[in-house]
């Protein structure tokens, strides 16, 4: 592989998300070959049609930030772009990018010399990058990942792991006595006892062991393309992996999605997988509520919310399909051990102030990359006064700061949560010993109301700047609030009232289960009465799917994930989000409203 | 012999040029929105029910700019703007009185001959012009009076008696259809009259008693499916075949919902069919309530859970015809027995899919095989 090369530059700016670099809505075309025509449509529509093999991309900081959609490294590499050099990258992508053979370069400076069109020279082993007559020093890439590279990508390395007669590698687990060695943050707890390694500090390249591996319909086409390309007839333990139809089900999106359920189905049958859930509700809310991803234990998915489950104190991250594809086969998937973040709640929360509302404050102050590539680790009297579904929003959200995971303690509520004794998860809990990069304090006693502004999550502002705002839709549902104490909320406030004729209110429960609980409940009576409209549970207009999508200058609320840019209708579209309370509150108005007034 | 009711209604023989003012003016989003944008004014906006129940919730963001064109256009004018309600039809199938008339730009307004008045059809540049004058003229059409005879046998529907009547009548076009049905309920006359004028009659109305021109023999019914019709200009052409001429033809998806396949009464009858059924591996199908109301009695009477627990996707109250982008499409080469009305290429997604209509037993059979 060649040290030293030379390539044309794009420049961009920074946190350029993957709805940036490949729209959602590009993200069901089944083949790249197509979807690379799309990429960064909204921003530079030149660009799919003027790359040039070897091209460059110079960013800002937290390039790639957003889903775990692998798309937004393999269109690049399809495209031919073979380095980017940024300030920093965003954790999935940052794997994701290695694994489709394009090299990553930290550097911060060149940015401020360099224009599109400009030529940069990169040499590997000086560590340095020059244009325009400047030099600027880069990071050194791991030599694990520089392998990828140098190999032609994860899936040709995976190739050729499994030419040389790749065999896994016994694995034993740390004992009872030795998990609860004390001097460890929960990040390193969980990865050191999936791991069987007794000492482990930031930085250490860990191989785990996962516990449970799940794909979604989004990816199945490319899984099992994937899976055909490296060759393998089967995979290292089907009883381990959950498929679930969510993003593309029910089908929606007609030239796309029947293709990702056919596939899901293949994927299926051919691997032997039998955790099979067709249109039963969002993959994330299934994991915990199906007891699948568990406390204390390692899972992996093919999406970037896989940090949901650390709010029963289960490690779990997002990887791309390349590395799901070379996972499933082995079993293994490595992980360099996070720095943490204590964050530490004290106090009560107020009625009408949620969960939601602490991540959304949380993410306002450290900022869309504020937690990258970190473990966010929660405690205080608040986090544990949090149920367990209000503690899924939590770490469902942890990963909008960029972080790796965000874990909760295991206490009664989660051993009651998966029907164990406390004492088997108890040791999933923080030690003064452990080392924490820092650690955040808030009261919860003070806490208002918080909304994420357009355009972009960390755009958080207290309700009190944002009320009166007029709003042309609510959409209440997804798997940071779609749960049954989600509905319940709203369905409190909307009791016996109806929403403006001119108000579209768009309700879709987080799974099955807690469907039919609502409907027991007289919840979705309530809602229907109030003048919703109900959709199957599903990722729906979350992830940017046709259910409610918003035009040109049109505001939408709603307690989904993210605002990016095009995510829920146009580029011009403004897109807002809150807690249940206040999305329910605004339904009624029309307007932002603050829950604790009404 | 006794004055057609549709000569009562519109106080001329057939043959004349008539003048009216509707009772009722229905703009949807299906395609009668267009006429929002044509008319210059409304002269008498309390006749006037815009209802937004297509595409819901919205597809993609033209859907969503039409609510607003609709929405504006309601407050400009104090007309009545509904949405979230589910399909219009059927919301007006309850509030019609006979003898009343209802112009809309839709292709189904003689569902509501059903309840005894007089539902007529016209383009969405005939609607503004309605809009903006109040009145509307039309010639007085001839009458051709039907007889439905007897009772439709075990697992067949009015669906598909109207289906069997129109290959049996192929003379229709243009044509008042006056139905003497007294032993069907109202939902059984307005699946029948929405579905019997899908060849080109002016409307159909029905009465409990008169002198027939022809007969309809429902113990000679038998299932009954729409094909495939290439371009929407075709639909009235499609193709009608008795199902067992279709059977073991491969189907990916379903759907019931709508005024044809998703009231109250459709839903019970599905629940009744799915009880120890297995949905089949691979079949992917959409419940869709006709209106708010209708889901709210189904989740009342345990039906929504049981289609839940069957597998089905629950939809979105609303009229379901025709989804180009959204819940329950299909994809190439798939192929989709739906009660909707629609079954052009491209109806139900891409234009290289296959769509066939039929009653909700035929759909639910399906449900089960995979195939029909």
């Amino acid at each position: 592989m060649e040290k030293v090369f030379s390539g044309r530059i794009w420049t961009f700016g920074n946190d350029i998300d993957t709805d940036t670099i490949i729209p959602g809505k590009r993200g069901t075309i089944p083949t790249i070959e197509e979807m690379k025509k799309y990429a960064f449509e909204l921003l530079k529509p030149e660009f799919g049609s003027t790359v040039r093999p070897g091209d460059i991309l110079v960013a800002g900081s937290n390039f790639g930030c957003g889903s775990s959609r692998e798309q937004a490294a393999t269109v690049l590499s399809h495209n031919g772009v073979r380095c980017i050099i940024a300030k920093s990258f965003a954790r999935i992508f940052f794997r994701n990018a290695f694994n489709s053979g394009i090299i990553l370069l930290t550097c911060d400076g060149i940015q401020d010399v360099v224009k599109g069109g400009d030529i940069v020279t990169v040499d590997l082993e000086q560590h340095k990058v020059s244009a325009n007559g400047k030099e600027f020093p880069v990071g050194a890439i791991p030599q694990n990942l520089f392998d990828i590279v140098a190999h032609g990508g994860l899936i040709a390395d995976t190739k050729r792991r499994l030419a040389g007669g790749f065999q896994p590698e016994p694995h034993k687990e740390l004992d009872d006595r030795e998990r609860r060695r004390k001097g460890f943050t929960l990040a390193e707890k969980i990865l050191r006892k999936n791991a069987g390694v007794e000492q482990v500090k930031p930085g250490d390249i860990v191989i785990s062991h996962p516990d449970m591996f799940m794909i979604h319909d989004i990816y199945t086409p490319y899984l099992l393309d994937t899976l055909h390309q490296i060759g393998a007839k089967k995979i290292f333990a089907p009883d381990r992996v959950t498929i679930v139809f969510d993003h593309c089900m029910p089908t929606a999106v007609a030239k796309n999605d029947s293709a990702h359920y056919d596939a899901g189905l293949e994927l299926a049958k051919e691997y032997g997988i039998e955790k099979l859930h067709i249109g039963e509700g969002i993959c994330h809310s299934l994991m915990h509520e199906k007891k699948y991803a568990r406390p204390g234990c390692v899972a992996t998915a093919t999406d970037s919310h896989t940090t949901t489950y650390g709010g029963a104190g289960c490690f779990c991250s997002g990887i791309g399909t390349a590395e799901m594809a070379a996972a499933l086969i082995t079993g293994e998937l490595w992980f360099k051990i996070p720095e943490a973040i204590k964050i530490v709640l004290n106090g009560h929360l107020p009625k009408g102030v949620l969960s939601k509302d602490v991540i959304l404050k949380i993410l306002g102050d450290i900022k869309a990359d504020g937690g990258q590539y970190k473990s966010l680790e929660f405690t205080g009297p608040a986090a544990h006064e949090m149920s367990m579904d209000a503690r899924f929003t939590v770490a469902n959200m942890a990963l909008e700061a960029g972080a790796k995971c965000g874990l909760f303690e295991a206490d009664q509520k989660t051993a009651d949560y998966y029907g164990v004794p406390l004492s088997e998860i108890d040791w999933v809990t923080m030690d003064e010993e452990a080392q924490y990069e820092k650690v955040l304090t808030y009261d919860v006693n003070e806490l208002e109301p918080q909304l994420s502004c357009p355009q972009g999550v960390d755009n958080v502002h207290p309700i009190r700047e944002v009320e009166g705002t007029p709003m042309d839709e609510v959409y209440l549902g997804s798997c940071t609030n779609g749960s049954i104490e989600d509905l319940a909320i709203a369905a409190e406030i909307l009791k016996g009232k109806h929403v403006p004729e001119t108000m579209r209110f768009i309700v879709v429960p987080a799974t099955n289960a807690v469907f039919k609980e609502a409907i027991r409940r007289g919840y979705i009576r309530t809602f229907i009465e109030a003048g919703a409209v109900i959709c199957h549970p599903c990722c729906g207009l979350c992830c940017g799917m046709p259910y409610g999508l918003m035009y040109d200058d049109e505001r939408i609320l709603s307690t989904a994930n993210r605002n990016f840019i095009g995510r829920q209708g146009t580029k011009k579209t403004l897109s807002y989000l809150c807690s249940p309370a206040v999305a329910a509150a605004t339904a009624l108005t029309g307007v932002v409203t603050d829950p604790r007034k009404l | 012999m006794a004055t057609p009711l549709i000569e009562k209604i519109l106080g001329a023989p057939a043959g004349t040029v008539v003048s009216f003012q509707p009772d009722w003016l229905l703009v949807t989003n299906g395609v009668a929105h267009q006429a929002v944008l044509e008319a210059q004014n409304v002269a008498q906006p309390a006749k006037v029910q815009l209802y937004f129940d297509h595409n819901v919730p919205t597809g993609d963001p033209e859907a969503s700019h039409v609510f607003d064109i609709l929405r504006d256009f309601a407050k400009k004018y104090g007309i009545a703007f509904h949405q979230a309600l589910g399909s219009a039809y059927e919301c007006l199938l309850h509030i019609v009185q006979p003898g009343q008339i209802l112009v809309g730009g839709g292709f189904h307004a003689s569902i509501l001959g059903a309840a005894g008045a007089l539902g007529i059809d016209v383009s969405p540049l005939e609607l503004a012009r309605i809009l903006e004058s109040g009145s509307y003229q039309v010639v007085v059409p001839e009458t051709l009076t039907v007889r439905i005879q007897g009772t439709l046998p075990e697992g067949i529907s009015s669906m598909d008696a109207a289906l069997q009547f129109l290959t049996e009548n192929k003379d229709i076009s243009g044509k008042m259809l006056q139905i003497i049905a007294p032993q069907w309920n109202l939902h059984q006359k307005s699946v029948f009259c929405s579905m019997v004028c899908g060849t080109g009659a002016f409307s159909a109305i029905c009465t409990d008693a008169g002198t027939p021109d022809r007969v309809l023999k429902l113990d000679g019914c038998g299932a009954m499916a729409v094909g495939p019709c290439g371009r929407r200009e075709n639909q009235k052409t499609a193709p009608i075949f008795p199902v067992s001429q279709l059977r073991g033809r491969s189907v990916e998806a379903g759907q019931i919902g709508g005024y044809t396949g998703g009231t109250i009464e459709d839903l019970r009858r599905a629940d009744h069919l799915i009880q120890g059924k297995q949905l089949a591996k691979g079949f992917r199908l959409s419940v869709c309530p006709a209106t708010s109301a209708d889901y709210i009695k189904a989740m009342e009477e345990g039906i929504i859970e049981h289609f839940i627990d069957y597998g089905a996707q629950i939809q979105a109250a609303g009229d379901r015809s025709e989804v180009r982008q959204g819940a329950g499409v299909i994809g190439r080469g798939e192929t989709l027995v739906t009660t909707g009305l629609y079954t052009y290429a491209g109806c139900m997604g891409v234009p290289d899919s296959s769509v066939y209509t039929a009653s909700v037993e035929t759909v639910i059979r399906a449900s089960w095989t995979k195939s029909l």
